[in-house]
């Protein structure tokens, strides 16, 4: 045997070695140095997932406590179409269940993906029966779901959150920054078949839930001003209404109601002129309420006094070629008969002897044209010109009501001015936020804004006030047993078709308070278009009565008439 | 003196097993207190939602009314009683002022 074909084999082998070890070698760099950072997201996409996980949204409940909205977690469903066999079946079990057609279900069902959302925040009994069909393909991860208990009640001003938990409207939106609870991002491990490896401790630290608000409101008596107000509406076939009780020493809202009522538990069918809460976010022309503020203005600066005496021209005056007109032929009366009987050539003659500079500086005093700062959304200015913009006519129509937009809160602010002896409160809804343990993280204390006009002014206008329920045209707002002060207004409103006042659409409203000697509360009530007989003494100051003597009697304020009486007590 | 050291030695050991056993069999205790907790939480969720909507003032008006034929007091008929606050005491019967509404025309009309 000769060395020479075994040395040649030996060659081949070390050679056909060598060869494979260099592209060993080759791919090895490829793969490790040079599609190293390449290759190692592509991994990490496969094995790892990207959870984010949010805390319950917070409590929202009423001055009592009494839970308004709250975050329960609820089954949402899912469906995993690449690993069904037949999703028409699926479909058909799911569909009674989820109240969802089976063709709808089935077209989810039949994508090309590896998970559809079927369903998402059902109700805990579907998830049960879910759980029970035990569907392969089909799974169930438990998510918050906002629920407002009461239904309507107090809908316009607690707004509704989305379907991922962000406010949407309403105190949802203005206070989203606190109700939303904390968000966490984690990285999960995903194992070999997919599924998801909580790494240890995870779960342990749930984020912690957003804060809890307690309001001003009050249930019952929004409970008391919904209802009466939606009569109201419906009594006078009205368009809509608005209602605000206020406490006036604080400015703290005790109700504001919006009429048509909306449930913000079901809100996606519904147009966003349902939910606006019109009280703060429309215009319009206050009509003969101003008065108040004008004649305050009038007595603050003493161009006129309780019994100086104004000529009501036997019901026409002529001002800028234009007749202004009274409901009735006044003669020579009062200025507190003027403010009484609600006479608008009354009202011009005190804004002419006030002067545009000293009306429209009152006005903006009083909170015209300008936000009031309260707590809540979408909140406008309303519309009052300055006085180099005005017309001929101007001075007489602002006094009287006309030309100048507010909204139903900048009335009630300004009114309640005059029953807290002059001075303005700032508005506000929500008086402390807690946090998850109960502790107290922002309290809201009463904030006064300016004082508007002096005591001895507003307890003139408390007593001409008062006038207008006793032998005025707010007779209807009398509640018995009660002093009540208050001022009816009745505007017509400008036909958009025409640009001129309408004489078929009006806006009725009585903005008042009660007691009149020590008030508790201050209300506005508007009723919008309402048909038939249309003034605010007729379809508002009704409203204003049954809100105002229900209220009372719930907050156990005492009547006027209350006589002592001594009575034999056997103490337990 | 060496089979009390081999003694103690198989005792750590043992002690060492036991513990660790004990660890995680108390891990899973703890976890599965942990589910039960927030299931727990999440039923009082429930119930909570579930008080707040039977207590709401629309329906207590609406059972009070419907099914029970209950009316709202009309005037006249809410009388205010103010009694010092002091704590009672047994004995001797005392006269004492009450404040009561005067009595008006029961039934007052809607329009």
């Amino acid at each position: 045997m000769t060395a020479g074909p075994s040395r040649g084999r030996r060659y081949v082998v070390v050679l056909l070695l060598l060869c494979g070890f260099s592209i060993i070698l080759f791919r090895l760099v490829t793969l490790q140095v040079l599609q190293a950072a390449e290759l190692t997201a592509k991994a990490d996409r496969q094995h790892q997932k990207t959870v984010s996980f949010e805390g319950a949204r917070g409590m929202v409940s009423d001055r009592h406590g009494k839970v308004l909205a709250m975050n329960v977690e609820v089954p949402s469903v899912f469906g995993v179409p690449t690993s069904l066999e037949s999703p028409s079946r699926v479909a058909r079990h799911l569909a009674p269940v989820l109240h969802i057609r089976s063709s709808e279900l089935e077209r989810k069902l039949r994508q090309d993906k590896s998970f559809v959302w079927l369903a998402r925040k059902v109700e805990p009994e579907q998830g049960r029966r879910l759980e029970q069909l035990s569907l392969d393909g089909i799974g169930i991860v438990m998510e918050g779901r906002r629920f407002y208990p009461k239904g309507p009640l107090l809908a316009h001003v607690l707004g509704f959150s989305g379907m991922d938990g962000q406010g949407l409207e309403g105190l949802e939106r203005r206070y989203d920054s606190e109700l939303h609870g904390e968000k966490r991002v984690t990285v999960l491990q995903r194992d070999a078949l997919g599924r998801t490896v909580f790494p240890k401790g995870v779960m342990e630290q749930a984020p912690s839930p957003g804060h809890a608000l307690t309001l001003t409101v009050d249930e019952v008596i929004q409970y008391i001003a919904e209802k009466e107000l939606e009569e109201a509406v419906i009594h006078s076939r009205a368009k809509s209404g608005m209602i605000i009780v206020m406490e006036p020493q604080s400015g703290a809202i005790l109700a504001m109601a919006v009429s048509p009522r909306f449930d913000p538990n079901v809100v996606a069918a519904l147009t966003p002129d349902r939910w606006r809460n019109r009280a703060l976010t429309d215009t319009y022309e206050p009509g003969s309420t101003i008065k108040a503020m004008v004649a305050a203005a009038a007595l603050e600066e003493k161009v006129m006094t309780p019994s100086s005496m104004v000529f009501g021209e036997n019901g026409q005056m002529v001002i800028a070629n234009t007749t202004i007109h009274d409901h009735d032929k006044f003669g020579w009366m009062t200025f507190s008969e003027a403010i009484q009987k609600s006479s608008n050539i009354g009202a011009a003659k005190i804004g002419i002897a006030l002067g545009e500079q000293r009306l429209y500086r009152y006005l903006q005093a009083f909170g015209f044209g300008q936000r009031t700062e309260i707590d809540l959304p979408g909140e406008v200015r309303g519309l009052l010109k300055a006085p180099k913009d005005w017309g001929r006519r101007s001075l007489a129509s602002i006094s009287m009501g006309q030309e100048i937009g507010v909204t139903p809160l900048q009335m009630v602010s300004a009114l309640a001015t005059l029953a807290n002896e002059g001075v303005m409160m700032k508005p506000y809804v929500v008086s402390e936020v807690r946090d998850q343990k109960g502790r107290v993280l922002k309290e809201v204390r009463p904030q006064v804004k300016r004082r508007v006009v002096s005591p001895d002014t507003a307890r003139t206008m408390t007593t001409m006030l008062e006038g207008v329920v006793t032998n005025g045209t707010g007779a209807k707002a009398a509640i018995p047993g009660f002093r009540v002060a208050g001022k009816t207004g009745t505007a017509q409103k400008i036909d958009p078709r025409t640009g001129a006042y309408s004489s078929t659409q009006f806006v009725g409203s009585f903005v008042g308070y009660v007691p009149a000697e020590s008030p508790r509360l201050a209300m506005i009530v508007v009723v919008d278009e309402p048909q038939g007989e249309a003034w605010g003494g007729t379809v508002a100051a009704p409203v204003f009565s049954h809100v105002g003597e229900q209220v009372l009697n719930y907050l156990g304020v005492a009547r006027e008439d209350t006589v002592n009486i001594a009575l034999a007590m056997r103490d337990h | 003196m060496k089979i009390l050291t081999i003694v103690a030695g198989v005792l750590l050991v043992f002690v060492f097993v036991w513990e660790r056993v004990d660890v995680v069999r108390l891990g899973y205790q703890i976890e599965r207190l942990k589910t039960q907790k927030i299931v727990l939480e999440r039923e009082r969720d429930q119930l909570q939602v579930k008080f707040s909507a039977l207590t709401a003032p629309e329906r207590i008006a609406k059972v009070a009314t419907e099914k029970l034929g209950l009316v709202p007091p009309q005037q006249g008929q809410v009388l205010m009683v103010r009694l010092p606050g002091e704590a009672p005491s047994l004995v001797p019967p005392r006269v004492e002022l009450i404040r009561v509404a005067k009595h008006d025309s029961i039934g007052r009309g809607r329009e």
